[in-house]
């Protein structure tokens, strides 16, 4: 395989490429869903391609190819060259890339217990007793379970002489269940919701989920918040719990410190940056207690890889620094672009058949101190939200505005009465300079994103958000 | 350029995977798609790319249970072993007492015209050309990003009822935001079978006028408003009412805002919205995913609910019969209409801003998600041309407002209905067929800053 990537890049540069990388991938996926001890989704999947992306004068051009015959490894490297050429009819600045080291590497995610190989009659069995366990609640009406699981294989090669080739493995599991009555819906799930919670490794991870174990108490919950009463609409204090933080931290720190945005380049579709280039340093983001790094290299995160799409080695980049805004996420483009030093390693593609894009690694808030309990004890009056439900923001990552599945009141240090559908909405820089509270590290939990979406055709990638429960100040809650 | 593999070779390979033994019933769904897209920021090419990918998707009956394996391997050994593979997951599953067994034989259309051979082989230098017209419309000061995409594809099912259908299409869309100046953006898309029927340079145009009409917005106080949403922020409330509304799964199990509706008004009596995927300009498809054919589904009718769209499961949950709006196997969330059609009414937009005394014209939302299913509240953005509309005339453009409302009680408030129709891509979703609409009291919870 690493020859075909090989293969591809000398083809390219046949056909006239400046510069050429190539990447063969093989994806590989299995996904069981169960839903009132049926199984409903029992399905796998396997995926091999290549892409090659060239420069050529200064223009990208990029073609992909599930067909992996020599001829037609040659003709999809011209393709890409013709496509370079064609994109000169409009004149741009050449595209620069910022130097790095070629690598000859291999690296794999750690992985116990390889889940491809655990049975299948293992895997429904835990789908069905988790089930059974939530329909055992009186109410509930619907009680689901699933399990993820994806290995992804990368060789990449380039015209620079990198040969690299990485295995990651990501497993995760969750459980979620409804109740309906009288006109109403309410969902809770566990440990996260949009399929729980997955990580880099394999299926040591499901176990520790504790699916089974926490299966009564979330469709206990469930049932509860139909009959309670929705958020109240007021400003106030809002305490966080780790999983809203995580999609917090994505919407509004992560999407807005990824370069190709604030360059303009994915401005029809998803949108900008309110960030530029000039806020290095300078810009606060945040209070005192916000300390945000993007970290490709901690174990266990669905953003954690040995070398990115370009070949360029995980980093930890300092994002925000005690509330001062640090640093993008670059590519070797945009690095250039702005006179950066290096690309900080981020370019991912969601298949052999797109292009790499600037992807959040593992985004996440550092842990600050105390606890979760300590945090809400000391609390007079606010609102305690968790899990995330929905969430929506503008198109330059200022005006935000999240759901969650329940909340309670916090009154005098005490969590009191259940709310239903919560949500809260506010301006990226105020919400998180309001931040008087971060929790420590044994509330940290490093959780995972599975369906970022961003580019055009539209990727869809598995990002990283290491997160503690944390308190913000005179928030609006209850919008309706 | 790559073309159709056509009906003959997909049988061949479909037959390998529906002769695994040892089952009650096969079901093969074949997806081949090519597709160019030239992808422009700061008015030059960024991201040009070319992909072409197979899919063979197997989904296999044993005894009520099913199994589904999936390659993007186009042989019959691929087939053969996702056949074998989904028959190892459908005799470890559950059976599922809702099965309703696969579809039976029965002809598809043909929808005609629905494969543009121009459009099937644009060449990348085509689509450059395209973009310069485009970006030729863009003034000093200001810049076009976007994309350009021409696609093609074949699509067939294949299963041991006999059932056989194959079906190529073409799609061509082009989206473009241009923005600058001193602060303001304005936006222009078009969709098509036909990479012909596409006008780049009165897209390019008409998105130039719209950043420079949006130039210096200014403040406006969140609040209810009258709207007139053009046909791409009209999408955004068919899209997601099609999501939440009217998919035959939801509304069987009680989890749609119209579940135990039908025959209630859910609208005013001026709102009709369909599901019909041969309508002209659509891109629909003459079957689902599952085989059956597509019916032309009338949602709601005057204002009034009157059902919505069956896969052969929800049909049976029903007790109706499919409407051919499957979704590929597995799919745990049911059938949703794909091809929706909003019917035009008289109004001009001009004719609804001279009736408006106070109110915004939107030109389309940005990122919308669910506030709460079961009332269908969405919360999203506008962007790229949001303005104020007094006594009659536009008095200027307004920074950007996040709204949240019910979508079915924004539709009650419907006032006017657009005369012409767009065919309009939504962020999350399919395309609709829609026209501008004006409504009432629509609710915007919170500004931004630009």
């Amino acid at each position: 395989m690493p020859e075909l990537a090989q293969q591809a890049v000398e083809a390219a540069r046949r056909a006239g490429a400046d510069y050429a990388d190539s990447r063969v991938v093989t994806e590989d996926s299995e996904s069981l869903t169960a839903r009132n001890q049926v199984m409903e989704g029992v399905d796998r999947a396997t995926s091999t391609g290549l892409g090659v992306r060239v420069l050529l004068n200064g223009y990208w051009g990029f073609a992909a190819t599930a067909r992996l015959e020599p001829p037609e490894i040659e003709q999809t490297a011209a393709l890409a060259v013709e496509i370079a050429r064609a994109a000169a009819r409009l004149p741009a600045e050449p595209v620069r890339l910022a130097e790095v080291e070629p690598a000859i590497a291999t690296w794999a995610s750690p992985c116990r217990e390889d889940p491809f190989a655990i049975s299948l009659e293992e895997k429904v069995a835990l789908l069905m007793e988790a089930t059974r366990r939530m329909q055992q609640v009186k109410g509930a009406t619907f009680a689901e379970a699933g399990l993820d699981f994806f290995r992804r294989r990368t060789r990449f090669a380039s015209s620079e002489g990198a040969v690299i080739e990485q295995t990651i493995v990501n497993s995760g599991g969750g459980i979620e269940a409804t109740a309906i009555a009288n006109g109403g819906m309410q969902r809770r799930s566990y440990p996260n919701s949009f399929r729980g919670h997955i990580t880099a490794a394999g299926w040591e991870h499901i176990p520790t989920l504790g699916l089974i174990d926490r299966a009564e108490q979330t469709s206990t919950e469930a049932v509860q918040l139909l009959s309670a009463k929705d958020c109240p609409g007021e400003v106030t204090t809002l305490i966080l719990d780790s999983g809203q933080m995580a999609l917090q931290i994505h919407e509004s720190i992560g999407h807005a410190v990824e370069l190709d945005r604030v360059l303009g380049m994915e401005e029809a579709y998803a949108g900008t940056s309110f960030l530029r280039p000039e806020d290095r340093g300078k810009l606060c983001y945040g209070s005192a207690l916000v300390s945000v790094a993007a970290d490709a290299t901690l174990p266990g995160g669905l953003g954690t890889f040995g070398y990115d799409d370009e070949g360029v080695p995980a980093q930890r980049t300092p994002i925000i620094q005690e509330g001062i805004f640090q640093d993008f996420m670059s590519s070797r483009e945009t690095a250039a672009t702005i006179g950066l030093p290096g690309s900080s390693g981020t370019m991912r593609a969601d298949s052999w058949q797109n292009l790499p894009l600037i992807r959040m690694t593992n985004v996440g808030i550092e842990p600050g101190e105390g606890s979760l309990a300590e945090i809400i004890g000391e609390t007079k009056d606010g609102i305690f939200m968790c899990t995330n439900q929905s969430w929506s923001i503008d198109d330059k990552r200022v005006n935000f505005q999240f759901g969650c599945e329940i909340a309670w009141r916090v009154k005098d240090g005490k969590l009191t009465e259940m709310y239903r559908n919560p949500n809260y909405a506010g301006i990226t820089t105020e919400f998180w300079g309001n931040c008087d509270a971060v929790a420590g590290r044994e509330d940290w939990v490093l959780w995972g994103t599975p369906n970022c979406g961003k580019g055009q055709p539209g990727q869809v990638a598995r990002t990283g958000h290491g997160a503690s429960p944390a308190r913000f100040r005179n928030v609006q809650v209850g919008v309706r | 350029m790559p073309g159709p593999v056509g009906p003959h070779e997909v049988r061949r390979v479909a037959d390998a995977a529906l002769g695994v033994s040892g089952v009650d019933g096969v079901e093969v769904l074949f997806m081949h798609e090519w597709a160019g897209l030239t992808r422009f920021a700061r008015s030059s090419v960024h991201q040009s790319t070319w992909r072409e990918d197979t899919g063979i998707r197997v989904r296999v009956v044993a005894g009520g249970r099913t199994g589904v394996a999936a390659t993007n391997g186009f042989s019959e050994a691929s087939a053969r072993e996702a056949a074998a593979s989904a028959r190892e997951m459908a005799l470890v599953s559950s059976p599922d007492p809702d099965f309703a067994g696969l579809a039976p034989r029965a002809d598809a259309p043909v929808r005609e015209g629905g494969f543009d051979d121009a459009t099937a082989s644009t060449t990348p230098e085509a689509r450059a050309t395209s973009i310069v017209a485009l970006a030729g419309q863009v003034r000093d000061g200001f810049q076009a990003a976007g994309a350009y995409e021409t696609a093609a594809a074949e699509i067939a099912v294949a299963n041991t009822e006999g059932q056989f259908c194959w079906a190529p299409y073409t799609r061509a869309s082009v989206t473009t935001v241009v923005s600058g100046g001193e602060e303001g953006s304005g936006f222009g898309e078009r969709i098509s079978m036909r990479a012909v029927n596409l006008d780049f340079e009165e897209i390019g145009r008409r998105a130039m006028d719209k950043a420079v009409a949006s130039q210096r917005p200014r403040d406006a106080a969140p609040g209810r408003y009258t709207v007139i949403l053009e046909p791409a922020a009209t999408s955004t409330l068919s899209e997601f009412l099609a999501y939440l509304g009217f998919g035959g799964r939801t509304l069987a199990e009680g989890r749609s805002c119209f579940s135990g509706k039908e025959g209630e008004r859910v609208a005013a009596p001026s709102i009709s919205i369909r599901d019909d995927a041969l309508a002209p300009r659509t891109l629909g498809i003459p079957f689902d995913f599952e085989g059956t054919p597509k019916k032309q589904v009338t949602l709601v009718e005057n204002g009034v609910f009157k059902g919505g769209v069956h896969d052969r499961r929800s049909a049976k949950q029903a007790g109706s019969e499919s409407t051919g709006h499957a979704l590929p196997a597995p799919n745990p969330e049911g059938p949703f209409p794909l091809n929706v059609c909003v019917d035009a009414g008289d109004a001009t937009v001009e004719q609804m801003i001279a009736s408006t005394e106070r109110g915004l014209l939107v030109t389309r939302f940005h990122y919308a998600n669910v506030v709460n299913p079961m009332d269908a509240v969405i919360t999203g953005m506008t962007r790229d041309g949001t303005f104020l509309i007094e006594g009659g005339e536009i008095v200027g453009p307004v920074k950007n407002l996040r709204f949240t409302q019910s979508i079915p009680e924004a539709l009650k408030r419907t006032e006017l209905v657009g005369r012409d129709r767009e065919l309009a891509g939504e962020f999350f979703f399919a395309d609709s067929l829609v026209p501008a609409l004006k409504l009432g009291d629509f609710q915007f919870t919170s500004a931004s800053d630009h």
